[in-house]
């Protein structure tokens, strides 16, 4: 694409052409991330993936059916039974109304289209849209135009950014991340113009941001730093302020009215760098106002009084209202991007997430590939002339850096810089060594002579640069032919990795049949369908909370706790109904009026991110609200070891969770070759027994195990002693008193 | 057939009024009795319990015994009964050659107990005169199991509940009745008084069970009776089929989707689902009451299968498809036990041309089977039934012979329906039936057009001047200065 934008001739003629091209290598591109994002769909089938996409579905089926202030208002009852969840007003509803938006516009088509394929194909669409988003924001960067065909191209396939866009990934950084670009491409077209036309436009995509994701708090903290870098360089500027105070005033109006944000943008800490930014702004605005009609010297007492002055009563104020009260300090969430092993110690279910590990360094290179050693190289041509906007890329560098480090899941905010900086490295070398002009030798030494000379032009000086270039085919060739290769690899390890790591539904399993042939393990839907079908509409299911989005959209049943996590205690309790022995489990699952309980065994299948595995967060969540009833060392045995054949504690081996997990999988097996193949540990052959809940489902290969929670015995004994009854072991003797006979022992 | 007969066949048809909801029933007075014109001179009760459904087959020999030529026959139901009784075709046991038999429900005073089929005889039968009627028809939902619930391994047993004189609302002079049991295993049937030089009814052979000949029985007489026998198979039964036909000129295909809505009404599990059990039970793949699989013997030269539920495609289908057959076979993602439910849809294309003719004079043909759905031993039976057949944009003039029993049609309409890109939308004929079984699955719908050529250029013709349109304007919007100039 650098040959085909690099054949410069003026003229309207060369212009049409070029402009032709570059439209048709955007489509391509654009198609071209589309396609690659369409693995699970050809391979599988349009299946929404994963855990948080399904209550996006099941959400914006809600709006389609019953429309938007329906939707705004939705209390929903079939999620945290039986507190029920705000719905309307606690999430991001950018993504399902956008769903909607292209639903109805179809329709009004009389396109025949399912909502279903709309939500499927949302992400990959958008990824086209995110490719022409990084076009314009590097071509805002530099002046040579591959390097945004390059950065699309790299946006469009970059693993990074694929990882959360494959088709059937409907969550909200599908369109978060073009929204993200875009609006950083508005920020720095404002900024340049000081246009506020832009800005406003800027506020705008920023407030549908704002309705998409949580993470436009990246935003709120990126352009006030970057206004703070710009004043602190001392370049404040009348378009700094235009655009600034454009974009945060609208931008904070438009935040505010998505309720799930409402008042948190002047009452949460993560927004007052905005709102500082922005008076401070408006002081240097006013103190560059009083230096036009002031001298010097008073001028400067003036500026130490005001500054001190406003600094002081400022920081004064935010420490009082934050210790009154008014305004939220730091969210724990936000604390462990600071400390890595802060949620370990007190937010165990933020620990628990694996998205919110830190980042391991072979990550980066497997999500960015050759990416990641071009991102610094273009960092380092940002500082050869640094304008405004380069600032904007060296700060949002650093601090993209430094997030996709401490969390894996922030890796995608740091992809559009890295593709951005990237792209302008691997743009200037081509320019260089692709130029087919051979310099003259008296050109070079006019170059030479001019270089000389100290030179004041800081902007556009790779325009300004008189054509000096590489006079050998063979090097030109070398190094082209290299960055060919390089390119070529890229591309090559993008698909690799997409194919491989990304496009999983993880609600499907695939395997191979010994004839090579692809069997599907469909075990999840075949649990939820039947939940769906035959149960009845309001049966509560308790499982994880990993489970309850799947639950809620697959199998339409209420949930006692789901991925949204909104409240701990409730989860915990769940963790404790696991975790404890039936004796304390019943009573709890009795008052939460659960029908069924689910959970996910892998054992017969060998298939690891299974609730054994997943136990110990139980236990730890749980032992967070009852340090005194649940013990995470009592589930170690005493050499401290996890373990789940003969000698786990007895602790472990009475444990709801146990219990069901492996109840009756013993009597799959001849005797004494009872194994688990996830843990590969030999179980005792004496399986465990239930008293207060009965099998009730369990599907072909033993992933999803359904309990049905029995209810109150008809003839009044206690469940342990029906069960007991129905087992046909006698009553214990010790009740029925006969002549007792002295005992010697 | 050569389609230009066929097209004469149906303009000659013309039967029934279209485009208006149609529906089989006579209204008659509140206090209406049949009139005792008729006796039954012999008559012989089929009862056949083979399917999971039930099949009667009443052969009735019948004599007019008023002096004037009669023409209507009544044949009482309980209101019960006719909830659930489809399929009601008469035909004449000696003559097959005599005209159609209409039949209808007779519509007079929806709270009396009994309710009555009307059957008008192609001919007035003269005074004394003598026909020999074959009347069939269906009951669905017609067991009960018992015990109601059975351990998943146990035997299913299937009661039926019946009368050995048959219905009548005529006196009968002589009769029989003949149970068919699915088995020879009948642990408990009712035994009746004999009669003649028989003590005592039925007379069991092998599967069958004999009661009667009995003597002469007043109208109305009845004597309640049950059989319970082994039926270890799936009560399969569809409460609602949605079959969908889109006929395409343009993509010369025809696209059919089925969605089913699948219940078992046989004896539900005592207690809970045991996988141990079922998976061991697989190995010997014993006769089980749970429907593990389905079959479904396709048009040949069917492509492009699918089988699907409400979260997604289910992976265990299998399609073969060769120069003689396209059989699709279904497993759903769990066996199906008695009180169990599966939704699910299926869907397949094919060549237009096996399917839709051109007659000589302009017009179209088009014919399908009214019904496919899945080949099962134990049978299927079909509650109701919608077929909708989409034909192309503008087509007018439409005519429709569906050769299903008329009684069993509930609905017919003909309206539109907008979809890809319509403007005026595509006719929608509707057929709305109740109470069939798979007996009828080789029935033919045959749907008589014409398309206007005009209407088959309609829609690229305005896909075009679509774009144009954006195109224009969108150079218009281009030209707008907007802004103030920096000249």
């Amino acid at each position: 694409m650098a040959v085909a934008t690099q054949g410069a001739s003026s003229g309207i003629n060369g212009q049409n052409t070029r402009t032709l091209l570059r439209v048709s290598i955007l489509f391509l591109i654009a198609a071209a991330a589309v396609a690659s994002r369409l693995f699970s769909v050809i391979r599988f089938e349009s299946i929404i993936h994963e855990f948080d996409p399904w209550f996006n579905f099941r959400a914006t089926k809600y709006l389609v059916a019953n429309g938007f202030y329906k939707f705004w208002d939705w209390f929903d009852d079939r999620t945290w039974h039986p507190l029920g969840r705000v719905t309307g007003g606690t999430l991001y509803p950018g993504l399902m109304v956008t769903s909607g938006v292209i639903y109805h516009a179809l329709r009004a088509l009389t396109v025949p289209v399912d909502i279903r394929n709309i939500c499927v194909l949302l992400a990959p669409a958008f990824s086209g849209l995110t490719a022409y988003a990084a076009y314009l924001l590097t071509n805002e960067m530099t002046t040579s135009s591959s390097a945004g065909l390059l950065a699309a191209a790299f946006m469009g396939i970059t693993p990074g950014y694929i990882s959360r866009s494959v088709a059937g990934s409907y969550d909200n950084e599908a369109i978060a991340i073009f929204l993200l670009v875009f609006t950083f491409y508005l920020w720095i077209k404002a900024l340049k113009l000081g246009s506020m036309l832009w800005g406003a436009l800027c506020a705008l995509f920023y407030g549908y941001m704002v309705a998409s994701w949580g993470g436009y708090a990246f935003i709120t903290c990126i352009l006030p730093l970057h206004a703070f870098v710009l004043i602190g360089m001392g370049r404040f500027s009348n378009r700094l302020y235009v655009s600034y105070t454009t974009w945060y005033a609208l931008g904070t109006l438009a935040s505010m009215q998505i309720p799930f944000v409402g008042f948190l943008p002047v009452k949460t800490s993560e927004h007052m760098p905005a709102l500082g930014i922005f008076g401070f702004v408006q002081l240097v605005g006013f103190l560059q106002y009083v230096r036009s009609s002031m001298s010097a010297k008073q001028f400067k007492t003036f500026v130490i009084t005001v500054i001190v002055g406003a600094v002081g009563i400022g920081l004064a104020g935010l420490v009082g209202l934050t210790s009154l009260g008014y305004i939220a300090p730091w969210s724990g969430r936000f604390y462990s991007l600071w400390d890595t092993g802060y949620a370990k110690i007190h937010i165990p279910i933020i620990a628990s997430v694996s998205e919110h590990q830190p980042t391991a360094w072979p990550a980066f290179f497997f999500d960015l590939n050759m990416l990641i050693w071009l991102f610094p190289a273009g960092v380092y041509l940002c500082f050869q002339d640094l304008r405004d906007e380069h600032v904007f890329v060296v700060v949002y560098a650093l601090f993209g850096s430094y997030f996709a480090g401490v969390m894996v899941r922030l890796m995608l905010t740091l992809t559009p810089i890295v593709c951005v900086a990237a792209a302008m490295a691997a743009s200037q070398i081509l320019d260089t060594y692709l130029s087919a002009k051979k310099p003259n030798v008296e050109e070079v030494a006019d170059a030479g002579s001019t270089d000389a000379k100290p030179v004041k032009t800081s902007g556009l000086r790779v325009a300004s640069k008189p054509a000096v270039g590489i006079f050998t085919f063979v090097s030109k060739a070398l190094v082209v032919g290299g960055m060919a290769v390089y390119l070529l690899l890229f591309v090559s390890h993008c698909t690799w990795v997409t194919s491989n790591a990304y496009s999983s539904p993880s609600v499907v399993l695939a395997s191979r049949m010994p004839d090579g042939s692809q069997h599907i393990i469909d075990d999840y839907r075949e649990a939820y369908q039947w939940l769906r079908q035959n149960t009845k509409e309001d049966a509560k299911i308790m499982s994880w909370w990993d489970y309850g989005y799947q639950i809620g959209g697959m199998a339409d049943r209420p949930t006692l706790v789901d991925n949204n996590t909104w409240n701990n205690t409730h989860i915990a309790t769940v963790g404790k109904a696991m975790s404890s022995s039936e004796e304390v489990s019943y009573p709890i699952m009795r008052q939460h009026e659960v029908d069924y309980v689910l959970v996910v065994f892998g054992g017969l299948l060998g298939y690891s991110g299974d609730d054994i595995n997943k136990f110990l967060w139980m236990v730890r969540i749980a032992e967070g609200i009852w340090p005194e009833e649940v013990k995470e060392r009592n589930f170690f045995t005493s050499r401290g070891e996890y373990r789940v054949d003969a000698e786990a504690t007895d602790t472990m081996k009475n444990s709801l969770m146990y219990k069901m997990s492996y109840y009756n999988y013993h009597s799959l097996f001849p005797a004494g070759q009872t194994v688990d193949r996830v843990r590969g540990s030999r179980l005792p052959d004496q399986g465990p027994v239930l008293n207060t809940i009965e099998e009730a489902y369990t599907t072909e290969n033993w992933i999803i195990r359904i309990y049905k929670v029995k209810d109150l015995d008809n003839v009044g004994r206690d469940l342990f002693s029906a069960a007991s009854f129905d087992r046909g072991q006698k009553k214990k003797s010790s009740k029925k008193k006969g002549p007792r006979v002295l005992r010697v022992d | 057939m050569k389609p230009s007969t066929i097209a004469t066949a149906l303009l000659g048809l013309a039967c029934s009024a279209f485009a208006s909801s149609q529906q089989s029933t006579v209204k008659l007075p509140a206090d209406f009795k049949p009139p005792q014109v008729f006796k039954n001179a012999n008559l012989v009760h089929i009862i056949s319990l083979e399917k999971n459904y039930v099949k009667e087959q009443v052969n009735v020999l019948i004599e007019n015994t008023a002096a004037e030529p009669q023409e209507e026959y009544f044949l009482p139901f309980t209101a019960d009964q006719l909830s659930r009784v489809g399929g009601f075709e008469v035909k004449d046991r000696k003559d097959t050659a005599a005209g159609p038999f209409t039949v209808d429900v007779v519509n007079y005073d929806s709270a009396s107990s009994t309710q009555y089929y009307r059957i008008r005889l192609p001919a007035p039968l003269k005074s004394g005169g003598q026909q020999t009627l074959g009347i069939t028809f269906y009951y669905l939902s017609a067991y009960r199991p018992l015990p109601a619930s059975i351990p998943q391994e146990a035997t299913q047993y299937l009661s039926y509940e019946f009368s050995p004189y048959a219905q009548s609302a005529y006196p009968t002079v002589k009769q029989k009745t003949e149970v068919k049991a699915a088995s020879a295993t009948i642990p408990d049937y009712t035994k009746v008084e004999g009669h003649g030089d028989v003590a005592e009814f039925p007379q069991k052979q092998g599967s069958k069970l004999t009661y009667g000949p009995f003597g002469e029985k007043a109208a109305g007489a009845s004597l309640p009776a049950s059989v319970r026998f082994e039926f270890n198979k799936p009560v399969t039964h569809i409460s609602e089929l949605e079959r969908d036909i889109e006929v395409s000129h343009w993509g010369g295909n025809v696209a059919f989707e089925e969605r089913y809505v699948l219940h078992h009404q046989g004896a539900n599990l005592s207690s809970q689902f045991n996988r141990v059990k079922w998976a061991q039970s697989q190995y010997f793949n014993p006769a089980s009451h749970a429907l593990k699989e389905m079959r479904f013997p396709l048009q040949v030269g069917s492509v492009d299968t699918y089988f699907t539920d409400t979260i997604g495609n289910v992976s265990t289908s299998r399609f073969r498809s060769n120069k003689r057959e396209a059989l699709l076979e279904l497993k759903p993602r769990y066996p199906i036990f008695g009180g169990w439910k599966y939704p699910f849809t299926i869907g397949w294309n094919s060549n237009a041309a096996n399917f839709v003719r051109k007659t000589a004079t302009g017009g179209f043909v088009f014919k399908a089977p009214f019904l496919e759905g899945p080949k099962q031993a134990e049978g299927v039976e079909y509650e109701n039934i919608n077929v909708r057949v989409l034909l192309p944009e503008g087509a007018e003039n439409v005519k429709l012979l569906a050769d299903v029993p008329e009684s069993s049609i509930v609905e017919t309409t003909v309206d539109v329906h907008k979809t890809y890109l319509d403007t005026i939308g595509r006719t929608a004929v509707t057929i709305k039936a109740r109470n069939l079984v798979d007996e009828f699955k080789d029935r033919d719908l045959i749907i008589y057009y014409e398309v206007p050529s005009a209407m088959t250029l309609r829609k690229p013709l305005v896909i075009f001047a679509s774009f144009l349109t954006v195109y224009a304007a969108a150079w218009a919007i281009g030209k707008v200065e907007v802004g103030f100039g920096q000249k």
